[in-house]
């Protein structure tokens, strides 16, 4: 077995998929091989029981010619039973072992390679399929291995095994007993190959069944305001019979194909009895062979027609296979490539945007010409329009994107020459819909901390962030699990969470992208203390709506169309005409018109 | 926690309820002919198996031992018509089990889909989704598979035995009565092997999909991920879980593996004992060789009954638990029904009135106690207040969601438990919180207020719900797809969408939940006319969130606690300083901060 660790499925992955996978099996090649080779070893077994078998016979009615006891026979008989059983429990449990192995392997690394591709990856890959990729496609692969590629190589080894001993009792009959074989080979392909696609449609409108159920659950209050049970029943009822249908044909098909190929079969047995019956009454060969030959004969044939339903089952799952490879083939983002790291291993938090752009791949470009310079526990806004670029500009910082043109230094070395594991070390941001992973609270404030934290600490960071109150109220506290099989924390309790992870992380540099807007009223105000702690010492940017957050700003960056428009102090943006002057008026004009709604009738009281 | 683990996926009990069976088999009542039928010819089929390995065994005896082509020829003969025969039972048996089991499952789905309509929206509120789901998807499967596969394998195995038994002991009785010994040692052990790897394979599954969990929150937080460098934890973490699928998928192979092999072995014990005192028998000339060759093929193919059965039975016990699920869904009951005579009228004219209305959803938490409102015809009710103050209750008792546990409510003077649901409830439009499409074009959305509407009625509907505007503006227009529950329209254009759909329903009384979800400036202006176009003449009750409605309506009830803390016009509770007016100043500051990120105020056009 190869030490998994040291394997890496992705290097020099070959280009042809039947290849891959011949690669993606190093380690567990021998173990396959032997599994198959095992098959083999059972089936001469079994053929040698026929054999026996036709001896045993022979003696029976001759006995002078055969010199065996009969009791050496039956010894025989046993030690066979016990090869044949030996060997296919060996290839079994070899086979499972190699599928078991390779599948876990390929597990292990898709969810490492997942977490090391790039953000750009990320935005423009659906998370669903993703899933899909990881969970079916690999599960198809692993019955590949374990069901599939045995499976047909049983039937090849029965085939060859017992074709060749056939061949050495009597070539003619050998020969005249396989000649269905290519036309069953044939059919079963051609019929499987046509299954396989009425079964997709019979499953595509199962999950078209589901969707329809979902919704009309889903949707209960709809249909009842609206008294559409009935309309609900006949949509339904139409999906269902659609599928009634689609089986019904599915049913048919199956209905058809297995008779057709019984007949098939069952007639080229019949020939083989017929002709080797008629060798026996003539002489060319003993009852004996005849035995042995009847019993073997089935062991050639039937097996046959399950062939086609392997390759076709194979070459999905080479389909399968084929998906993943293209998550395999994507690159990984190097997170301790780069060639500097500050002699005391600590940032100063001293940052320059110097004609700074970013495009992605597509040529799109997203930041044109950023320029400014945010000092050491200077606090940066940043405010615009949706799209306008606020969040890429962040996401430069911790290298999620890398910037395609100008100059972007951190302490004056060029960011790109960090590694990204340590810049995101030390950077820490809070999004706008933070999001919280299906662990216990303190699991989930200590994410990304790699010492043990003592409960002071964790109360004192929970404190801060306003958020201690909450959890103490849990039941189990800071053990209470988050999300479906637990609490259900609200948007402002998720944002203050997140908050605490990150004080807990210590960031040198802070960025906080949206994050008080999906808060209620109420907990705003607390939230804004927590961050007030939170920004204390370091560099931190913010992006925010509400003018109020961004007054205290030592720089205020306008966007517009992932350009910087204007820029400067609150007071020097609102002494020049400008969007943010406009914005201010506006907020202004709004103010009074409360004070006017208001102040009349408290006048006239 | 005692509901989670009410509807936790139960694991089978496995005990064999004779009324549970009972009625499963009075779901295939009206299919009897096609039971009859599949079982009818898997017994031929069955039987004829058998009947094969005798026939091969008379080639020997009969055709080579006597040295006769005729002899052989005719028997040959036989052979061949009855695989012929065989052919058009196995047509028959798997057409006829097969289409029988597409129908139980379509008559299951459709008589719990048509169950599941009547139940009352009390249900909806304690049933996870998902469980209703698998009753209707995974369950009825089951019942399927047993009524027809699960029927057919054990006759196909039980006649198997059963004609092997006969042509064996016919052969030779003596030789037979050994042979049978083993078969119960075969049975023993497959069901003690079928129940320890479906164990396993058990195990595999829940595995399975904690691996799934894990793969979901490594692709969806990646980004935090990433943000806390967790990557090598994580896989560490992840690293534990394939380990463990390994070892338990490992091991339910590997049992499987064994399985075969060891029934292989104990069954060549008996093939042993054949050869050996078969032997004998030759020799003394009490048996053939073509019958020793026989009793060889009988137990060699006897495996497969044998095995079938112990796998069969333990899905039966799987089938019987999801019947058991199953009818504990049909058994259910609506909380809700109509009165014995109730009135259906046309319309819904006239006052309503809450009059001392209790309503809890558990008895221990009452959401409202001794509640009273009049409204008048034509009135617009703002309901304003915090979350849980039963705003939403009030509007589900009025649409008789539920039903006031004690009081009453009248509407025009009669108590509306004395009117039917189907004429109360086609009478009320209601445009939710979290607008709910179905998928489908957007007409057939629309259609959904008025089954027999025209294309003329549904462009006017969305007119006057300010819906034509952006539907006009789409590429395919009104048959443009909305996606599954209209996920791919943003939350405006739903809204906007199920506004015009109650627009259409022409109702008498209109209640409306409004969205607290941000919506652009543009379409935010639309929703408040196409509301402004509803309530316009109608009894309505919006719970409110936007100051623009709450000024408009007629009455606002500020709601705290299931009881209303204040109410009054807008003028009026804004002099009383108390809680409207701090949610009024809030509101409105909220509002204005909005405001900056519009992207008209910006000056910068829309994305």
């Amino acid at each position: 077995m190869v030490d998994q660790e040291k394997f890496d499925i992705s290097e020099s992955i070959p280009h042809h998929r039947l290849r891959s996978l011949w690669k993606i099996m190093r380690g567990y090649r021998k173990t396959y091989i032997i599994a198959t080779i095992s098959l083999g070893v059972a089936a001469a077994a079994r053929s040698g029981t026929y054999l026996l078998l036709g001896r045993f016979t022979d003696r029976l009615l001759a006995p002078a010619n055969i010199k065996e006891s009969i009791l050496g026979i039956v010894l025989g008989f046993l030690g066979l039973a016990l090869i044949q059983g030996t060997f296919t429990f060996l290839s079994g449990k070899l086979a499972a072992e190699t599928s078991e192995s390779i599948t876990r392997r390929l597990r292990n690394f898709l969810f490492n390679h997942i977490q090391h591709l790039s953000f750009a990856y990320h935005d423009r890959t659906n998370t669903g399929e993703l899933i899909q990729r990881t969970t079916s496609d690999v599960d198809a692969l692993r019955r590949f291995f374990a069901d599939q590629a045995i499976g047909a190589g049983r039937i090849l080894m029965l085939f060859v095994v017992n074709f060749t001993v056939l061949l050495t009792l009597q070539t003619k009959l050998a020969l005249l007993s396989v000649a269905v074989v290519p036309i069953t080979i044939t059919l079963s392909i051609l019929f499987f190959k046509r299954i396989s696609d009425a079964y997709e449609e019979y499953q595509d409108q199962e999950a078209v069944l589901s969707t329809t159920l979902q919704e009309n659950l889903s949707g209960v209050r709809v249909v009842k305001a609206f008294a559409r049970q009935d309309f609900e029943k006949k949509k339904f009822d139409r999906e269902n019979w659609i599928k009634f249908l689609k089986g019904k044909n599915l049913l048919t098909m199956h209905s058809l194909y297995w008779p057709v190929s019984d007949i098939l079969t069952g007639g080229q047995m019949l020939a083989g009895f017929y002709l080797g019956a008629q060798m026996a009454i003539q002489g060319v060969v003993s009852t004996g062979t005849y035995i042995a030959y009847a019993g073997m004969l089935i062991w050639i044939i039937w097996p046959i027609r399950n062939m086609g339903r392997l390759i076709v089952q194979m070459s999905s799952g080479l389909v399968s296979f084929e998906r993943i490879l293209k998550v395999i083939r994507e690159k990984r983002e190097p997170l301790s490539q780069g060639d500097y790291l500050p002699p005391d291993g600590k940032i100063e938090g001293d940052i320059l945007f110097d004609q700074v752009s970013f495009a992605y791949e597509s040529n799109e470009t997203v930041l044109k010409n950023i320029s400014f310079h945010a000092k050491p526990g200077q606090i940066i806004a940043l405010l615009g329009s949706t799209g306008s670029g606020k969040s890429t500009l962040v996401n430069l910082l911790p290298r999620f994107y890398d910037y395609t043109e100008g100059k972007l230094l951190l302490d004056g070395v060029d960011i790109k020459r960090y590694p990204r594991r340590f810049l995101r070390r030390h950077i820490g941001l809070v999004e706008q819909e933070p999001f919280l992973f299906s662990r216990t609270i303190r699991e989930n404030i200590t994410y990304g901390v790699e010492r043990n934290v003592p409960d002071r600490e964790l109360i004192a960071a929970c404190k801060a962030s306003a958020v201690h109150e909450v959890i103490t109220q849990f039941s189990e506290g800071y053990e209470t699990l988050v999300g479906e099989r637990g609490v259900t924390l609200s948007g402002g309790q998720k944002q203050r969470v997140a908050i605490a992870r990150t004080l807990l992380k210590n960031p040198k540099i802070l960025i906080l992208d949206d994050a008080t807007s999906s808060v209620d009223v109420e907990t705003e105000a607390e939230i804004h203390l927590a961050l007030e702690n939170l920004m204390v010492n370091r560099t931190t940017f913010i992006i925010a709506h509400r003018i109020q957050s961004l007054m205290q700003a030592d720089i205020i960056l306008v966007l517009d169309q992932g350009m910087i428009i204007q820029k400067g102090t609150h007071e020097d943006l609102l002494s020049k005409p400008g969007k943010y002057q406009e914005i201010f008026n506006i907020q202004a004009k709004i103010d009074d018109a409360l004070q006017k709604e208001l102040t009349p009738s408290t006048y006239q009281t | 926690m005692t509901e989670l683990t009410r509807f936790e996926e139960e694991e089978f009990t496995g005990s064999f309820n004779a009324e549970t069976l009972l009625r499963i088999l009075a779901q295939v009542k009206p299919h009897w002919l096609w039971v009859l039928g599949f079982l009818l010819t898997i017994s031929i089929v069955s039987g004829l198996d058998s009947y094969f390995t005798f026939l091969s065994k008379r080639i020997i005896d009969e055709g080579i031992g006597t040295g006769s082509f005729t002899l052989l020829r005719k028997i040959i003969l036989q052979y061949g018509l009855l695989i012929i025969f065989q052919a058009v039972n196995v047509f028959g048996f798997i057409y006829l089990a097969g289409v029988l089991g597409e129908r139980v499952r379509y008559d299951l789905r459709q008589k719990l889909f048509n169950h599941i309509q009547n139940l009352s929206l009390s249900y909806f509120n304690e049933t996870p989704v998902g469980w209703i789901m698998s009753r209707v998807t995974s369950d009825t499967e089951r019942v399927a598979q047993l009524v027809t596969w699960g029927f057919l394998d054990i006759t196909w195995g039980v006649i198997n035995i059963l004609t092997a038994a006969y042509f064996m002991f016919s052969i030779n009785w003596r030789l037979a009565s050994i042979v049978f010994t083993i078969i119960p040692i075969l049975i023993v052990i497959a069901a003690l092997f079928k129940k320890r790897i479906i164990g396993e394979y058990r195990k595999v599954r829940k595995i399975n999909s904690q691996i799934t969990g894990a793969y979901n929150e490594n692709i969806t937080g990646v980004r935090v991920a990433k943000a806390f460098s967790r990557e090598q934890q994580n896989m560490e973490e992840f690293q534990e879980l394939t380990d463990e699928m390994y070892h338990a998928g490992y091991r339910a192979a590997w049992l499987s593996a064994l399985f075969l092999p060891a029934v292989l072995l104990v069954s060549s014990l008996a093939l042993g004992s054949v050869i050996w005192y078969g032997g004998l028998q030759v020799e003394v000339g009490l048996m053939t060789v073509g019958g020793i060759q026989a009793f060889i093929s009988y137990i060699t193919f006897m495996i497969w009954p044998v095995q079938d059965l112990a796998r069969v039975y333990a899905e039966m016990q799987r089938s019987i638990a999801s019947a058991e699920r199953i009818f504990s869904l049909l058994d259910s009951e609506p909380d809700i029904q109509d009165a014995l005579q109730a009135q259906e009228p046309s319309s819904l004219e006239g006052d309503i009135v809450f009059e001392n209305v209790d309503f809890y959803y558990q008895e221990d938490d009452p959401v409202l106690k001794g509640f009273n409102l009049s409204v008048e015809e034509g009135e617009t009710i703002a309901l304003v207040g915090p979350t849980g103050g039963g705003k939403t209750t009030i509007v589900n008792l009025l649409a008789r969601f539920f039903e006031p546990r004690r009081g009453k409510i009248l509407i025009g003077g009669i108590d509306y438990t004395q009117i039917s649901m189907h004429a109360l409830q086609s009478r009320i439009g209601m445009v939710l919180q979290t607008p709910h499409l179905f998928s489908g074009t957007i007409e057939e959305n629309i259609h959904y207020g008025k089954l027999n509407a025209t294309p003329a009625e549904i462009r006017q509907a969305a007119s006057l719900a300010g819906a034509d505007h952006f539907i006009s503006a789409l590429e395919h227009g009104y048959q443009t797809q909305v996606g599954e529950g209209g996920n791919l329209l943003s939350v405006g254009q739903k809204q906007l969408i199920s506004l015009a759909r109650a627009l259409l329903r022409k109702p008498d009384i209109f209640i409306m939940d409004e969205a607290t979800s941000s919506v652009d400036t543009l379409t935010e202006s639309h929703i408040q006319k196409g509301m402004e176009n509803l309530i316009e003449g109608r009894t309505s009750f919006v719970i409110a969130h936007r100051l623009s409605t709450i000024k408009k309506a007629d009455r606002i009830m500020f709601i705290r606690q299931g009881s209303i803390a204040e109410m009054g016009s807008h003028q009026e509770l804004i002099k009383m300083k108390g809680e409207y007016y701090r949610l009024y100043t809030q509101q409105f500051r909220k509002e204005l901060a909005k405001t900056f990120d519009t992207p008209d105020l910006m000056g910068m056009g829309v994305e």
